[in-house]
């Protein structure tokens, strides 16, 4: 076995890893706040990315404003989204306020392609693709620094919901009633949380998209994402980041070592059995609260 | 409410007469030529569709604009297919009754399901770099046409080239680094054979469909140290290929992809990054040729495109064509053998499978399709990225047809056989 390489692919995963979890962040926060597992959460990161190609390519913007402007712009996107579809299944059963979010999904995923071309289109933040070597060791650029701005992002999110905001969105998330009870406007709380979903979604969009190039496949980020967000708990951000790192580091493996035996892509086996196992042994994953029904 | 019986058998009568309608207002435009296509615009093949189509277009308004052949305009019907097997079903079945003499579908399961179709319909399927390999063998597929050389021909070709680089490949190292889907996989069995039959060592790495992230596959092709790099994908799978091969600090001018790498993909890639890349070319790409000069002239200056101008001179545009013109080719020999028809499939089938040492003034290499031999010879040329455009790096040339049509002639008897 080339450890050397074992460990490329560690590091590698480890950082393609973070960056899945920003996207599985974005269901956490709303997770949190409204109790709906967002299933549009790859279509945002997608719409993100058109967003910010759109602002950088067809309104021809420098990279410090077009990235302001596509994270503003989506921020409302995500909080009008809430505002025209999601209030108005208030009441509805949690089933089919997850299936207007799969619907949602499938919506963008058809609608946007359709506007701004089918073509996997280009978004340069500027990242240097000369290789990058650590003695004889290889690493990524665009993951590298991908990966440690969606962990900064993360942060940033854990922090948020420890200030004042964040301390009355977990009120909303803990009991909708008792937080309309005490005044908490908890509509507002909702929309936001949506709006910041969405922006955590086009700081995805926008890693992925320099990675990748913009164009439909980013909406599959929520398979990973999904996988992620179920192995940490739908509810932890910090699981998000273990758990980003255990599926990241899993694939890159998988990779590198099942994908010789077995002769085919073992990649995104590895998310869609991670998701099966977390639902049978542990439903609330690794660091997620374990709901008690009263009766 | 009750029906009378008298109400009802006027009311089938009725109904009877108009579902013969669309047959009968197809047979009443006279001197038309219709052909059907129904291609995948939204789905999967959305990263050559657009650009395919309007060349396409672009080049049956040509002829039509210099008055048709013979006397006869061209009508193209073009529909969405989305690569969903029952809306094409639907799509094909329609251009049936309307009376279409030629389908293309441009894309590989649709091509595959809609087979046994065109052969009982006799309907003539265009699966140009689609559908099954195997169908060029005319002699099982008789109405399955794809013009153009299939993934085998191209894998042979690109070994070949290396071959010419390197005089020798024995003890050379060959990485295939290819999406894992079947399409990936097609041209495996060709280089296995190729490995055993020059001596080279051939590593395949399979990525996982799409193919938006290929970091992990990378290093290990970087780590092999190989001497010559194939990959092989279509759509976001070549640009993140590409990308990575860069990342890895892999050698451009040893890389090399299929006929499915654009300046699209260039332009996602950084164009001067990716200078050196190779590509199989089944035509000239640019706008230096005499029939896009002609289509920017005549259709284009007219206001007449059916498309981004900017467009026109690409890769993918000129492969549209490329087939457009083969299509019309077909028609002109039809009508050399049979100047009164009746336009139907099995009188364009006639044409089409007469083509000789057609090369649409400079666009394609001299291309003859025989009823044995429907690829045209499998003739194409190596094209490098120089930065800007796609530089011939060989002639027109064709490789290892053997092993090529050893493989044809087991998977057609096969089919023969099963009908699978």
């Amino acid at each position: 076995m080339d450890m050397l390489l074992i460990a490329e692919l560690s590091i590698n995963g480890v950082f393609v890893g973070l960056m899945y979890a920003l996207v599985a962040a974005g269901i956490v926060l709303i997770y949190k706040t409204s109790g709906i597992a967002n299933l549009a959460q790859g279509a945002l990161a997608m719409m993100g990315g058109y967003a910010a190609w759109a602002f950088a390519t067809l309104a021809g913007l420098p990279i410090w404003l077009w990235l302001p402007a596509a994270l503003v712009a989506m921020f409302f996107a995500g909080a009008l989204l809430e505002r025209l579809a999601l209030r108005r299944m208030v009441g509805q059963p949690i089933i089919m306020v997850i299936m207007l979010t799969l619907g949602i999904e499938i919506m963008l995923r058809g609608i946007l392609p359709g506007f701004f071309g089918s073509s996997v289109k280009r978004l340069d933040i500027g990242i240097p693709t000369t290789p990058l070597f650590v003695g004889e060791l290889f690493l990524n650029r665009a993951t590298l620094i991908g990966g440690a701005v969606s962990l900064a992002t993360i942060l940033l999110a854990i922090l948020f919901f420890n200030s004042r905001l964040g301390i009355i969105m977990r009120a909303v998330s803990d009991d909708q009633t008792a937080s309309w009870s005490v005044g908490i406007k908890v509509e507002r709380a909702i929309a936001l949380a949506w709006g910041l979903s969405a922006v955590m979604a086009t700081i995805a969009g926008v890693l992925w998209g320099a990675t990748q190039g913009v164009d439909w496949s980013l909406s599959l980020l929520l398979i990973k994402a999904l996988a992620i967000a179920i192995l940490g708990g739908l509810d932890s951000l910090p699981g998000v980041v273990i758990a980003g790192i255990i599926v990241g580091l899993a694939e890159s493996l998988a990779t590198g070592i099942v994908d010789p035996i077995v002769g085919g892509g073992t990649r995104d086996v590895v998310a869609s059995v991670i998701i099966v196992l977390t639902l049978i042994l542990r439903p609330h994953g690794l660091f997620g609260r374990e709901h008690i029904e009263r009766v | 409410m009750t029906i009378k019986r008298r109400t009802f058998l006027a009311g089938s009568a009725a109904a009877a007469i108009a579902s013969q309608f669309p047959i009968r207002l197809a047979s009443a435009q006279d001197n038309v030529i219709r052909f059907s296509m129904p291609q995948d615009f939204t789905r999967v093949y959305t990263f050559v569709t657009a650009e395919y189509s309007q060349g396409q277009r672009d080049y049956l308004t040509l002829i039509n604009e210099r008055g048709g052949i013979n006397g006869h305009r061209f009508v193209a019907d073009v529909s969405d297919h989305g690569n969903d097997l029952p809306r094409a079903i639907e799509a094909y079945e329609r251009a049936k009754s309307e009376g279409a003499v030629l389908v293309d579908p441009l894309s590989t399961p649709v091509a595959r399901a809609l087979v046994p179709r065109a052969l009982e319909d006799k309907i003539n399927m265009i699966t140009a770099f689609s559908g099954r390999s195997d169908a060029a063998d005319g002699s099982v597929f008789p109405y399955v046409l794809p013009l153009s050389p299939n993934y085998w021909t191209q894998a042979g070709l690109l070994i070949d080239y290396f071959r010419q680089v390197d005089g020798d490949l024995s003890g050379k190292k060959i990485c295939f680094v290819h999406i894992d889907t079947p399409f990936g996989k097609e041209p495996l069995p060709i280089l296995e054979k190729l490995a055993e039959s020059q001596g080279f060592e051939l590593l395949a790495f399979p990525y996982t469909p799409p193919g938006n992230d290929q970091s992990a596959i990378w290093p290990q092709v970087r780590r092999a140290r190989p001497d010559w790099i194939m990959f092989w994908g279509a759509g976001v799978g070549q640009t993140v290929a590409l990308t990575e091969a860069i990342r890895n600090g892999l050698p451009m001018d040893r890389l090399s992809s299929s006929v499915w790498l654009s300046e699209s993909d260039m332009e996602v890639v950084g164009a001067a990054q990716a200078a050196g890349v190779m590509k199989v070319e089944p035509c000239v790409s640019g706008r230096e040729p005499r029939l896009i000069q002609d289509i920017l002239a005549e259709v284009v200056g007219a206001g007449k495109g059916a498309g981004p101008e900017d467009k026109v001179g690409t890769s993918y545009y000129n492969y549209g064509v490329m087939l457009a013109s083969l299509m019309v080719e077909g028609v002109r020999v039809a009508f050399e053998k049979a100047p009164d028809g009746p336009v139907t499939g099995e009188w364009l089938n006639a044409g089409l499978r007469a083509i000789t040492g057609f090369d649409a003034e400079g666009l394609i290499p001299p291309t003859t399709i025989t009823p044995e031999d429907h690829q045209g010879g499998g003739q194409a040329r190596i094209g490098r990225w120089d930065g800007e455009k796609f530089v011939a790096e060989t002639d027109w040339f064709s490789a290892n047809q053997d092993v090529v049509w050893e493989e044809i002639r087991k998977y057609s008897a096969e089919f023969k056989e099963t009908g699978q």
